[in-house]
């Protein structure tokens, strides 16, 4: 265990490097997460996906983003302009608060400089509430989006966002509760550091709570089986129907943004965090399983189909949620007992 | 009229079990064709001799086999078109025509509208029974225009009949060509007219008369219309398009006044170029015969014409301040009624000299016979058997007159009278029976007094005529009285009609009117119809609705003519104005018939009536005025879009419509007295076009190489030299000296065909001027 | 064939396959039997095998579907019908067209269109031979109708172009003269039918 005392000073610049950082790579990251996205899906149906732009497509994303920033800039005559405006942003922007408490990289020091860059921008001791409520005060994003735009798919759209976020945040909280109880402390640091030097990951004390998260992660970052904000066969485009550009690029960096943090927060919660694994160092390990759990939601949107509204309500309020409850209770049992 | 059936000369005839009627003395080939009914003939031309050529008209007339072409209809004649026989011969012929002839339909410009292809199909020849030697037949060119396929051609010998029978010209026949002769065995064992027919054509060939490689005709590729396969071609034709990929646009020809009917033949230029282009003109070659400048002097479009707004106002300013209109026959009726329009309404003069000519010798006419136009036309010439010409050029003035004048003493075994001051080689091989006056110039009156003296019944006459009568005007015409008196007894042997022809020479002429007088004299007091040759395209239409002036100055328009302000089809003036190919309207011909013709190709540029428009009101369109020609000059109130534009199957003429004459009856008639020593002398420039040149149209045609020059016989060209400057009382021109193989004597012909040159300045009121020329 | 089957229009009567469906659950019971049955039957993970598996195979077994379309294409019938060849006379290499015009005449959405000449050979030159392949429906009747089996179909499909108005000219459709051994004859539709000799009329041929 590293005493977090030992470690030099955070500075100001180190802070501001690591959220440079933090920003530039998360946000590289998803647009390349798009590409990775569509070859995967490609491969799994034997097919090649982009291959045209750069070796094997590589540079798709340059092309896309060039697309993205030079598209005209659409804003429906009867949108609630300001709130069309800013609702992209609130998505964006929390997806990478969000990742302010989350430990990203390991700490290093610039050299010459002698900066100290920290793994987290903000170690607050408070993190996994953090993020979870940053993640949720995203929810805010497609829903105004999606009232805003004044357009019926949007509205349908914005109404889904309501259901799925607010049925969800229940699972993901109680879910995680589990973990935070055993524990108790709210930082990723102090989750990172109970998994190290050997100890068992928290996976194998709570799978049904991993289940559980994993499933409400699903939800929150929107993506296949739970898609209904912007299901296409259904409802168009859903909250982004209206929405072009530049725009519409932000809700989708958002997305995988949010999409690597609930990466990150199952690696560094249940799946033993960045700490070295027998003789891989810590920081392969970390991205190898952010890396796997970001393949994996590719491999289920490949796999399976999405549910219905119903079918999704269902399941969370009368499955999920008692689950996660009776998780509390037998862990809070055990503790007790043990 | 002979158009008119009547019911005396109607006999009836019975074909296929069917009766029908037919104009006696008819061949049974035309009284079939008259009734719509078939019988296949390739080498048979109507207006023309049969040629027995092909014999695959046979018929079986009252249980005999005969050549329909050859055998004349009689009253209750029983006709049979088709039975076992006359089919197995049929058959037989097509199959020997079928013999060696080069399967190339692939690229024969014929492909498509052959009637050996037609007739191989209709007759269902899918086999060969016969063979022979094939013998190598090269492919000549018999001229600048024409391209002989030796190889193609059938031996038809439609194009020497036409040549021959209607043009006049004569230049080509068949001669040997050298072939394998048939086997003998086959004359027993092939049907019989079958074996004839190929004896005939495995020896010969068509080449020119002449017995040299080329032609020597007036290359008016007439020969081309007729043939049946694609052995004849114009060289300007050849190869560049199929038959069936060009649109026909039946049109009126605008060169001479004859009028022709002849098709626009249109097409994309080329691949890159989408303009519809003119390729050829085709016409219905068994009614009506063309020129060469009818037929290849088409490209005289005016291309490049766009609508220029500021040109067109100056235009309009140009009309609003203009006192004078100058203008030409080579306008339609549609212009010529604007034109007198605005005479009208803005008091312009209107000045066409060549249509005034025409007009004040109508006008004199017409007063001295009470007939409102002359009373016969070219069709009734072409059935007379006596025919005359007097005061024209014929070869020259109008071909249509010319091939009346021959076919006449070809197919009627007519004799013919012509009298002109410039000697023509051509005119006395068209018959046996005809007699020349080259008479001097300013004798035009003797020589209708001497027509007088021959055929009118002298009680009739008025006295003013009769006392000139007594004088010798053979003699005094510069022939032998004795001669003719013995030639002319010949001549009238077996004659029933007569016709005389008058020219451009008389209307102008010093003493027109009281040679329109004589006309009127003679028609009075004989049988003889007199026809008159209109000196242009429309004179006689303008010479109609216009109230032409004879003098006028001032600020002038000149249409296609000079002027201050040019209107000009040519492309050449200030304001463009379409040709005739690229206008619809009317034309009124010589033979009193107006007749429409049709834009064959695209105009974009401003027209007459747009200007008429802004000046003074005005229809829409160019053939609204056609209904508003003048009803008291015998033009009728028909819509242009109702007049018919063809031949019908007997022959008859279904094309716009004739004016309508009126006569009444008149006083006798004075004729002044023909005076002594109004001769010209000297050296006398004669002003007449080229044969083929009648315009600035045909000029600019490609295919008419007639250049603007000074024509003289070949022994006058000799003591003249090369170039030449003719010396006029107010001008003088430098023209190259062309020599006219068929022109005899001293008299020169300056042509009048490029306005620009102002000949018409030159020559004044007369068509004959005494001059001074000297070699430059 | 028989025709009773398409005159039986009993539709009721046909065979078609009920599928042994369960019935949809209706107690508060059955509906937690089969959320229990089916959170724990391995269904969900057989389709992430499927999806799995099949991007093994395509990736290192070599199954990958994709034809990257404009660099590789698929092997067309040599009987395919697409844009036209001018082929070429065998022995002299002189274009086998002979400016009939007939294709220009048949052709039924009017592509075709050609300039002719008199040449100084005194045969008819083909100038100019275009056909505007964004009209040309490919219904094959110029090659049906050409006397010279010059015109065939070959098996260039692509008809896109730059430009709106797409023509082919001659020399593009020619056989290229060095590949005159390559040119093959033509056995698709509009080619001499095997039995075309039979159907020849003899006629005496002495000479």
């Amino acid at each position: 265990m590293v005493d977090a005392t030992m470690l030099p000073e955070v500075t100001a610049a180190g802070v501001i490097i690591k959220a440079i950082l933090i920003l530039a790579v998360i946000a590289g990251l998803a647009g390349f997460g798009t590409y990775i996205e569509r070859k995967i899906l490609a491969f799994m149906q034997r097919r090649l996906g982009p291959m045209h732009v750069g070796p094997h497509g590589v540079l798709q994303l340059a092309a896309d983003g060039i697309k993205l920033f030079t598209k005209e800039d659409i804003i429906p005559q009867h949108a609630n302009k300001i709130i069309f405006a800013i609702a992209p942003i609130i998505t964006a922007a929390t997806a990478f608060i969000a990742l302010a408490a989350v430990p990203v990289f390991p700490d290093f020091t610039i050299p010459f400089i002698d900066v100290y860059v920290p793994s987290i921008a903000s170690d607050i001791n408070v993190g996994i509430l953090f993020v979870l409520g940053m993640m949720a005060a995203g929810l805010y994003g497609p829903l105004l989006a999606g009232m805003a735009q004044s357009n019926k798919w949007g509205i349908i759209g914005s109404a889904r966002t309501a259901i799925q976020f607010l049925s969800y945040e229940v699972v993901t909280g109680l879910s995680i509760l589990a973990p935070i109880m055993m524990v108790g402390s709210l930082s990723f640091v102090d989750f990172n550091n109970y998994q190290a030097d050997g100890a068992l990951w928290l996976v194998v004390y709570q799978p049904v709570a991993f289940v559980l998260f994993l499933i409400a992660g699903f939800a929150e970052t929107n993506r296949t089986p739970f898609d209904l904000l912007e299901h296409e066969a259904e409802i168009i485009s859903g909250y982004v129907t209206e929405y072009s550009g530049m725009r519409w690029g932000l809700f989708f960096i958002g997305e995988y943004a949010n999409m690597i943090t609930i990466g990150i927060i199952a690696s560094v919660v249940f799946l033993g965090g960045y700490n070295d694994f027998w003789f891989i160092p810590g920081w392969i390990m970390i991205i190898g399983k952010i890396a796997f759990s970001f393949f994996f939601m590719l491999w289920v949107r490949a796999s399976w189909p999405h549910v219905r509204p119903d079918q999704l309500m269902w399941l969370c309020w009368k499955v999920l949620m008692p689950l996660a409850v009776i998780n509390i209770l037998i862990t809070g049992l055990v503790m007790m007992i043990v | 009229m002979s158009e008119v059936k009547t019911a005396e000369n109607m006999i009836s005839i019975k074909i296929d079990g069917q009766e029908y009627k037919a104009k006696e003395g008819e061949y049974i080939l035309n009284a079939a064709r008259a009734n719509d009914i078939f019988i296949p003939a390739i080498c048979y031309l109507t207006r023309c001799s049969p040629t027995l050529a092909c014999r695959i008209c046979l018929v079986e007339a009252d249980g005999k086999q005969v050549y329909s072409c050859n055998a004349k209809v009689k009253e209750g004649m029983e006709i049979t078109t088709s039975t076992s026989n006359i089919l197995e011969e049929r058959k037989a012929i097509m199959e020997v025509y079928d013999v060696n002839h080069p399967l190339q339909c692939g690229v024969c410009d014929q492909s498509g509208a052959c009637e050996l292809q037609n007739y191989t199909l209709e007759l269902g020849i899918d086999s060969q029974s016969y063979t022979i030697a094939d013998t190598k037949r090269e492919t000549t060119n018999w001229s600048s225009i024409l391209h002989y396929d030796a190889g193609l051609c059938i031996v038809c010998e439609r194009c020497t009949t036409v040549c021959k029978d209607m043009i006049g010209d004569a230049a080509i026949k068949t001669t040997k060509r050298g072939g394998a002769t048939l086997d003998k065995g086959l004359k027993v064992t092939m049907p019989k007219d079958a074996y004839a027919m190929w004896n005939k054509l495995q020896k010969s060939v068509i080449a020119p008369s002449n017995g040299t490689g080329e032609t020597d005709c007036s290359d008016c590729g007439e020969c081309i219309a007729v043939c049946p396969v694609g052995a004849l071609v114009s060289r300007d034709f050849q190869y560049s398009s199929n038959a069936w990929d060009l649109k026909r646009i039946p049109a009126t020809c605008a060169h001479c006044s004859s009028g022709c009917q002849i098709y626009y033949e249109t097409k994309p230029t080329s691949i890159e170029n989408r303009d519809e282009k003119i390729f050829r003109v085709t016409n219905e070659w068994n009614y009506v015969s063309l020129c060469g400048a009818g037929r290849f002097g088409y490209d005289f479009e005016n291309r490049d014409a766009v609508k220029d707004e500021s040109t067109f106002k100056n235009a309009i300013e140009a009309f609003k301040k203009a006192k004078v209109i100058n203008f030409n026959s080579t306008i339609t009726n549609e212009e010529a009624l604007m034109l007198q329009t605005l005479k009208e309404k803005l008091g312009v003069k209107l000045i066409n000299r060549e249509a005034k000519a025409f007009q004040r010798f109508l006008n004199a006419y017409t007063q001295a016979s009470g007939n409102s136009l002359y009373t016969t036309d070219f069709k009734e010439i072409m059935q007379s058997d006596f025919v005359m010409s007097v005061g024209s050029s014929l070869r020259n003035d109008n071909p249509n007159a010319r091939y009346a004048f021959n076919n006449v003493q070809k197919m009627n075994k007519g004799a013919g009278l012509y009298f002109h001051p410039v000697g023509d080689t051509l005119i006395p091989t068209f018959g046996k029976t005809i007699e020349m006056f080259t008479h001097k110039v300013g004798q035009e009156e003797l020589a209708l007094l001497l027509i007088i003296k021959l055929f009118a019944d002298a009680d009739k006459l008025p006295s003013s005529v009769k006392d000139q009568l007594d004088a010798n005007l053979v003699e005094l015409l510069g022939g032998d009285s004795a001669k003719f008196e013995k030639s002319f007894e010949k001549m009238m042997k077996k004659k029933t009609s007569f016709s005389l022809m008058i020219g451009e020479d008389l209307y102008f002429h010093e003493r027109a009117e009281n040679i329109a007088k004589l006309i009127a004299v003679l028609e009075a007091s004989s049988s003889v119809n007199v026809a008159m040759i209109p000196p242009k395209t429309n004179s006689l239409g303008v010479a109609l609705i216009c109230d032409l002036d004879s003098e006028a100055s001032g600020y002038t328009i000149g249409y296609n003519e000079s002027g201050d302000f040019r209107l000009s089809a040519l492309g050449d003036g200030d304001l463009d104005m379409p040709a005739m190919n690229q206008q619809e309207g009317t034309l009124t011909n010589m033979h009193k018939r107006v007749t429409p013709t049709n834009a064959a190709l695209e105009y974009h540029g401003y027209e007459l009536n747009d200007i008429m428009r802004e000046v003074v009101s005005a229809p829409k369109h160019t053939i609204d005025w056609t209904a508003h020609l003048p009803t008291a000059k015998g033009f009728k109130a028909v819509e242009f879009d109702t007049l018919p534009n063809g031949y019908t199957n007997d022959g008859q003429e279904n094309r716009g419509y004739l004016l309508e004459t009126t006569s009444k009856e008149v006083k006798e008639i004075t004729v002044e007295k023909f005076s002594e020593g109004s001769e010209l002398e000297g050296e006398i420039a004669y002003r007449c076009n080229p044969q083929r040149q009648f315009n600035d149209f045909s000029d600019k045609s490609h295919q008419i190489f007639e250049g603007f020059g000074l024509y003289a016989s070949p022994a006058k060209a000799e003591t003249l030299g090369k170039r030449v400057e003719v010396a006029f009382e107010n001008g003088s021109l430098t023209l190259d000296v062309i020599v006219d193989d068929r022109m005899e004597g001293d008299i020169v012909a300056v042509p009048d065909f490029k306005s620009a040159e102002n000949v018409y300045e030159l020559f004044g009121e007369s068509r004959y001027k005494t001059v001074t020329i000297r070699e430059v | 064939m028989g025709l009773e089957q398409f005159k039986n229009r009993n539709v009721g009567t046909q065979n078609y396959k009920v599928l042994d469906l369960e019935m949809p659950p209706i107690t508060a019971m059955e509906k937690f039997k089969q959320v229990v049955s089916r959170t724990f039957k391995p269904e969900l993970f057989a389709g992430l095998g499927v999806t799995l598996r099949e991007m093994i195979n395509a990736l290192f077994r070599g199954k990958m579907h994709t034809t990257q379309y404009p660099f590789e294409k698929l092997p067309i019938s040599p009987r395919y019908r697409a844009i036209h060849e001018m082929l070429r006379l065998l022995e002299s290499g002189h274009y086998r067209c002979i400016g009939c015009g007939l294709c220009e005449k048949i052709c039924i959405s009017n592509c075709i269109s050609m300039d002719t000449r008199y040449d100084e050979n005194q045969r008819k030159e083909v100038t100019e031979y275009t056909i505007n392949f964004g009209r040309c429906i490919f219904c094959g009747y110029c090659a049906e109708v050409c006397p010279e089996l010059a015109i065939v179909h070959g098996g260039r499909y692509e008809t896109a172009s730059e430009q709106r108005a797409s023509f082919s000219l001659f020399e593009d459709m020619l056989t290229p003269i060095d590949k005159l051994n390559l040119q093959q004859e033509y056995q698709g539709f509009g080619a001499i039918s095997s039995n075309a000799d039979e159907n020849i009329k003899k006629t005496p041929l002495a000479y």
